[in-house]
């Protein structure tokens, strides 16, 4: 599968924020950011060749903000519960879009994990190129891509 | 006319959401019920009547695929629609759910209005579903 990722999962986490969360991120150019948030998800894509690894990463008050969003509810009335609950679904929609941009029967989705992220990222995307996003003008997050064997 | 209804999703968030969206829909909703998957569900549908389905596909547990195929073989809900509303984009899995049964599937992501359109002819009703302005009896 070559695909170049960078614009397929552009397009789908826009189109997810906006039609099921209600707001709309800028993508700056990819790069190798340092900056670490508050959360993190991951979904994994695969086949009998190898492993597709989807992780994002997101700031606690955009987070918030979107879970808000999604569940048409007060962003003071969001739960914790909630939140992780919501990314993990946020996570799970858009490698479900990547799944369906890729067009390829042989992949399978796997299900979606999320995690506070402590004094260790483990974000994938310390090791690969990753998009970051913001939310008027504010870092709201990133996305990675990677590819893992087996 | 008011409809039993089960949604069977691992996500609680998600569940949420549907059940905002079909009040949002002014649908009729009599019982109310939840799974976080197939086998949950099944356990459920043991001697209920339900006159919809909502249901995931990637489910931990037991999935869309295992949940329907069990209705099927055990008879259970035999004329109830089953909608999957999901993330899943294998076409051969998708064509797996309707040989299997299913009503239909929705997509993730998808708009209230589409859900309503698409349940208003699974459902069977003229009117159709239609979006309102406020949630009532919402409690979330």
């Amino acid at each position: 599968m070559v695909l170049k990722w960078e614009p397929v999962l552009k397009d789908v986490i826009s189109e997810i924020l906006e039609t099921m969360f209600f707001a709309m991120v800028e993508f700056q150019d990819c790069g190798r950011g340092d900056r670490c948030f508050d959360y993190e998800s991951e979904i994994e894509l695969q086949n009998h060749e190898g492993r597709i690894a989807i992780s994002l990463q997101l700031s606690e008050g955009f987070a918030r903000m979107i879970t808000a969003g999604f569940l048409g509810i007060e962003e003071n009335q969001v739960k914790d519960e909630d939140l992780r609950d919501s990314v993990k679904e946020l996570v799970n929609m858009i490698g479900g879009g990547y799944h369906a941009r890729i067009n390829d029967a042989a992949w399978k989705l796997g299900i979606p994990r999320v995690w506070k992220i402590g004094s260790d990222p483990t974000h994938r995307a310390q090791a690969a190129v990753r998009l970051d996003f913001s939310f008027f003008e504010e870092p709201a997050g990133s996305a990675a891509l990677s590819y893992l064997a087996g | 006319m008011s409809y039993n209804v089960l949604i069977v999703d691992d996500s609680r968030s998600m569940r949420k959401v549907i059940w905002k969206i079909l009040r949002l829909l002014r649908f009729e909703l009599g019982e109310c019920l939840e799974a976080s998957n197939g086998q949950e569900a099944l356990d459920i549908l043991e001697g209920k009547w339900i006159d919809l389905i909502l249901a995931d596909v990637n489910m931990p547990v037991m999935d869309g695929v295992g949940f329907i195929r069990s209705l099927r073989e055990k008879n259970i809900c035999r004329d109830t629609p089953v909608v999957f509303v999901t993330t899943e984009a294998n076409e051969d899995r998708l064509n797996q759910l309707m040989d299997l049964g299913a009503s239909g599937y929705i997509r993730k992501p998808f708009r209230p209005e589409e859900m309503g359109a698409f349940l208003s002819r699974i459902m069977g009703e003229t009117d159709g579903f239609k979006m309102g302005t406020s949630v009532e009896g919402c409690d979330f």
